[in-house]
C-alpha cells in the first residue's frame, strides 16, 4: 500500500529531475497608498453637534355633542271594553254570574271533526259607526265560533255558516233588518245574538214583541238555543201584565202585538225603557198609521230589530212603515225602489234557501191548474156577472170593500160550489192525499177560510184530519201539533194561513197543499216553509191549487208582475215575491175605475 | 273570603308589532279574559329609530324597539293584569325584561320551529343571519337568541321564551289549563286588523 502512494511522488521527482532547477520568481505585494488631504478626516474624528429644539404638540380640547337614542315618547290609543268591569266583579273562584255553570273548556282543534278548516265568523262594525273606538269595539270581538268551541256559548246543534254569518250581521247593528227567507232560522239567530249581548254588558233588558200565536214558540225557542236567560212572558190581567213589565229578574221579555195596545200607557219618552226591541213578524207595522205601529214606535229603546221573511208584501211604503220604527226618517215613501235598497242595503240581510242550504232537499212546486166543475162553473159565471153589474151601478159610491166582498165571494165558489158542494180542487186533493198516507206521509193544507177547512174536513175523515185555526183555542194548539207529529194516523193538518202560517216548524211533513190562493204570495211561502225548512227529511212538494179561467188566475198574474218590483230592492237575493194587491189592482180585476180615477185593467 | 276569591278572574295578554316599513312601527296589545273575549286594547301611533338608534343599537335594535319601547309602553298602560303575555314577533320577547309576567312566543307550528333551526347554522352567508316565518313570505327580525331560545309545545301551539327567563316555561304550562280553549294565534289577527282600521282613521 505504501508503495502504490509513494509511486506519484517518485513520478513528479523524476520529473524535476529531468527538468532541472526551476527558477524562482519574486513578487512584492505591498502596496502604496498615497492620501489627499481633503479635510474630511479631522470632520469624521469630531464628535456631532447636538442640538434640541422644543414644540408644542397639545391640541385645543375636541368638540363633543350628544345625540338621542331614546327617540321621541309613545304615544298610544287605548281603551276597556265594558267587559272589562264584568270581569274585575266576577272572582276567580266563586261566580256570581248566571253563566258561572258553564263547562270547562275544552282545548281548541284547528280542523273541525270532518277535518275542514275551522271557519272564523267576525263581527264587522257597520258603516254608519263613526267613532274609531266603536268600530275596534266591533274589530276585536272573537270569532263566533270560537265561542262554540271554547265551551263559552253551548248549542244544541252546531249553527249553519250563514247563521253564524246573521249573529255577527245582528250584533254589531242598532237598526236591522233580518230579512232570510222563511226556514232559515231568523228566531236561532236573534236568541243567539241576544245572548251574546246580554254576556257581554251591552244590552240588560230586551223586549221581543211577537203575534200572539208565536209567544209559545219563542219560548220554547229560548229554552233550546239560550236556556239560561230568564225569561218574562206578558200575559193576563192588567196587574199580572204590570208585574212582569216591572220584573228586572228576568232581562228578556216576551209581548204580543194586540197586548201592547192595551199597555200603550207604559211606553213614551218616560215610560219603560229597553235596550233592545226585536220584532218578529215585523210587517205587522208596515202600515205607519196602524194602531200598532204607532205604540211599538212609542216604546223607548237603544237598538231595534227587525224580523221578517216579507219586509215588503205589498209596496216599497211597507219597508218605510218598518224603518220608521228602526231609524226614523231614514227612507222615504217618494224614493225610487233602486235608490231605497241602496241606502238600507247596510242594514238589511236577506238570506234565500236556495243561496245557503246546499244540503236542504229540495222543493217541488206544482200547480194544479183545474177546471170548475160544471155546477161551481154556473154558479161562478153568474155570480161574476151580477156581481160587476152590481158594482158598476155603484157609481162613485163603490169602494174597495165592496169590490173585495165581490173577490172573496167568488174565490169561494172556486173552492166550492156553494149550492152542492161540488169542489174541482177536493176531488184533485182526496187523490193525492190517498197516496200521501198510503205511504206514510204527512200533509198539511191552508186555506184562508175555516168554513172551507170545515168543508174539507168532512170529506177527508178517513186520513184523520186535525185542525189548526182561529177557533182552535191557543192553549189546546200545541196538542195538535204534538199529536199530528207522534200520531202515525192522522195524516192531515188542516190550517189557516192567519194561524198557520209562521213560527210553526212541521218539517216532518212531506207534503203541503194550498186549497186557495192568498193575496200575496209572501203568505204562501211563509205556510210552506213551516215544512220546507232546516230538518226537513226529504223533498216537500207544494201543490198550488188554481181554477183557470177565474180570479184566481187574474190575481196570480198581477202578483207575477209584482215579484219584479221585490227583485228591484233585494237586487242581490233572489228574493220572491212578497208583493200583494194595491188597491186599485183590486179595482182593476173587474175592470172598474176607483173612485179617484181610472186603473189600469188587470185582466 | 279566601285569598283565591279576592283575585281577578284570568286574562291573557297579545303583544304583536307591525312593520310597515317606511311609515314605522306599530305596536299592539290586547288583553283577553279566559274565553277569549276582550278586556283592553292598547295600540301605538307609528314608532321610527333615528339614524343614531339605527348605527348604536345594530342588531339589537328591534329588541330594543319591540320590547324596551313599544311593549313596556303598551304594557305599562293596562289596567289589567294578564296572567301571561303571548307574542309573534321574536324581537318583542325583550319587554320581559322589564315586566314581571312571563312572555312567550308563540310560533306558526311546531315544523316552522324546526325549520328555523335548522336555517340559521353561523355560516357566514348572506342568509346566515335571517330567519323566515313560514306562513307568510315576511322576513321577520333577526333572531338575537334564535339558538338558544326554549322552545316547547303546549296545546298544539309551539311556544319559545327567552333563555334568560327559563322559569317561565314551567309558569306558562301551569297557566295553561286556565286557557286551554283558546287559540293562540287567532287573537294577532284580531290586533292587526284593529291597528290596520286605526291606520284608515288617522289618513
Amino acid at each position: 500500500m505504501s508503495e502504490e502512494r509513494d509511486a506519484p511522488r517518485r513520478s513528479v521527482r523524476g520529473v524535476l529531475a529531468e527538468a532541472g532547477r526551476p527558477e524562482v520568481v519574486s513578487v512584492d505585494l505591498a502596496l502604496t497608498a498615497e492620501s489627499f488631504a481633503t479635510g474630511w478626516q479631522t470632520a469624521i474624528t469630531r464628535s456631532p453637534k447636538i442640538s434640541v429644539e422644543s414644540s408644542d404638540v397639545t391640541l385645543p380640547p375636541p368638540r363633543s355633542f350628544a345625540v338621542g337614542v331614546a327617540g321621541a315618547p309613545i304615544r298610544t290609543f287605548g281603551f276597556t271594553f265594558p267587559e272589562a268591569a264584568l270581569q274585575s266583579a266576577i272572582p276567580a273562584q266563586e261566580g256570581t254570574s248566571p253563566f258561572q255553570h258553564l263547562p270547562a273548556s275544552k282545548p281548541l282543534a284547528a280542523n273541525t271533526a270532518d277535518g275542514k278548516p275551522r271557519r272564523a265568523t267576525r263581527i264587522k262594525p257597520p258603516g254608519d259607526i263613526i267613532k274609531l273606538e266603536d268600530r275596534l269595539y266591533y274589530l276585536l270581538q272573537p270569532p263566533l265560533e270560537s265561542l262554540v268551541a271554547s265551551g263559552e256559548m253551548r248549542f244544541p246543534f252546531e249553527p249553519f255558516p250563514y247563521q253564524y254569518q246573521g249573529i255577527a250581521f245582528l250584533y254589531a247593528r242598532y237598526s236591522a233588518v233580518l230579512a232570510d227567507e222563511m226556514g232559515l232560522g231568523k228566531t236561532m239567530q236573534a236568541i243567539s245574538t241576544i245572548r251574546l249581548l246580554l254576556r257581554s254588558g251591552e244590552v240588560r233588558r230586551v223586549l221581543l214583541i211577537c203575534p200572539k200565536p208565536l209567544v209559545t214558540n219563542w219560548r220554547r225557542e229560548f229554552n233550546l238555543w239560550a236556556p239560561e236567560i230568564p225569561l218574562a212572558i206578558v200575559e193576563g190581567d192588567q196587574n199580572r201584565r204590570h208585574w212582569q213589565w216591572t220584573n228586572e229578574a228576568a232581562p228578556v221579555k216576551i209581548a204580543n202585538y194586540e197586548l201592547l195596545l192595551r199597555d200603550q200607557e207604559l211606553f213614551g219618552d218616560d215610560g219603560q225603557r229597553f235596550d233592545l226591541v226585536v220584532l218578529d213578524e215585523a210587517q205587522r207595522i208596515k202600515n205607519r198609521s196602524s194602531s200598532t205601529s204607532k205604540v211599538v214606535r212609542s216604546i223607548a229603546r237603544t237598538r231595534g230589530w227587525a224580523l221578517t221573511g216579507t219586509p215588503i208584501e205589498n209596496s216599497p211604503e211597507d219597508l218605510v212603515g218598518i224603518f220608521e220604527f228602526l231609524s226614523p226618517g231614514f227612507l222615504a215613501a217618494t224614493m225610487k225602489p233602486r235608490r231605497m235598497g241602496q241606502a238600507a242595503g247596510d242594514h238589511i240581510l236577506r238570506r234565500t234557501k236556495d243561496a245557503v242550504l246546499e244540503d236542504l232537499p229540495p222543493k217541488i212546486i206544482r200547480d194544479a191548474e183545474l177546471s170548475l166543475s160544471p155546477q161551481q162553473y154556473d154558479t161562478y159565471r153568474s155570480a161574476e156577472d151580477e156581481g160587476v153589474i152590481r158594482l158598476s151601478e155603484m157609481g162613485a159610491e163603490i169602494s174597495i170593500q165592496h169590490v173585495f166582498e165581490l173577490v172573496l165571494r167568488l174565490k169561494q165558489i172556486c173552492n166550492f160550489d156553494p149550492a152542492t158542494g161540488a169542489s174541482s180542487k177536493l176531488e184533485r186533493m182526496e187523490a193525492d192525499l190517498e197516496e200521501v198516507a198510503a205511504s206514510g206521509q204527512k200533509a198539511i193544507v191552508f186555506s184562508q177560510w175555516v168554513e172551507t177547512l170545515d168543508r174539507i174536513k168532512k170529506r177527508l175523515g178517513r186520513f184523520g184530519p186535525l185542525e189548526y185555526h182561529g177557533r182552535i183555542p191557543s192553549r189546546r194548539r200545541d196538542q195538535v201539533i204534538d199529536e199530528f207529529k207522534s200520531n202515525p194516523d192522522k195524516h192531515v193538518l188542516l190550517m189557516s194561513y192567519g194561524a198557520g202560517s209562521v213560527g210553526l216548524n212541521l218539517q216532518f211533513c212531506g207534503y203541503v197543499f194550498l186549497f186557495d190562493r192568498w193575496w200575496n204570495p209572501a203568505v204562501e211561502d211563509q205556510a210552506i216553509n213551516r215544512a220546507h225548512r232546516i230538518g226537513a227529511s226529504g223533498p216537500v212538494v207544494v201543490t198550488r191549487m188554481l181554477t183557470l179561467d177565474t180570479i184566481e188566475e187574474r190575481i196570480n198574474q198581477i202578483l207575477e208582475e209584482k215579484r219584479e218590483l221585490f227583485a228591484a230592492i233585494f237586487s242581490h237575493a233572489a228574493a220572491p215575491s212578497s208583493a200583494g194587491l194595491s188597491q186599485d189592482e183590486i179595482f182593476g180585476l173587474f175592470n172598474l175605475r176607483t173612485p179617484k180615477g181610472p186603473v189600469r185593467a188587470a185582466a | 273570603m279566601s285569598a283565591s276569591t279576592k283575585k281577578a278572574a284570568a286574562s291573557i295578554s297579545f303583544l304583536t308589532v307591525l312593520d310597515q316599513g317606511d311609515d314605522g312601527l306599530f305596536g299592539g296589545y290586547l288583553v283577553l279574559n279566559a274565553a277569549g273575549r276582550p278586556l283592553e286594547f292598547h295600540c301605538t301611533a307609528p314608532v321610527k329609530a333615528n339614524r343614531a338608534q339605527q348605527i348604536l343599537y345594530g342588531r339589537t335594535l328591534a329588541p330594543y324597539l319591540y320590547g324596551e319601547q313599544i311593549g313596556q309602553t303598551l304594557i305599562g298602560k293596562a289596567k289589567t293584569s294578564p296572567r301571561w303575555i303571548c307574542t309573534d314577533v321574536q324581537p318583542a320577547l325583550a319587554v320581559r325584561d322589564y315586566v314581571a309576567t312571563p312572555v312567550a312566543l308563540v310560533l306558526e307550528a311546531p315544523s316552522a320551529v324546526h325549520e328555523e333551526q335548522e336555517e340559521s347554522p353561523s355560516s357566514g352567508d348572506s342568509t346566515s343571519s335571517k330567519t323566515w316565518r313560514l306562513d307568510a313570505a315576511r322576513e321577520t327580525a333577526p333572531r338575537p337568541h334564535a339558538a338558544s331560545l326554549l322552545e316547547f309545545e303546549l296545546g298544539g301551539f309551539a311556544l319559545a321564551v327567552s333563555p334568560t327567563w327559563g322559569d317561565d316555561r314551567e309558569t306558562v304550562k301551569s297557566l295553561w289549563r286556565e286557557f286551554a280553549g283558546l287559540d293562540l294565534l287567532e287573537p294577532f289577527a284580531r290586533i292587526r286588523e284593529a291597528i290596520e282600521e286605526a291606520q284608515k282613521a288617522a289618513r
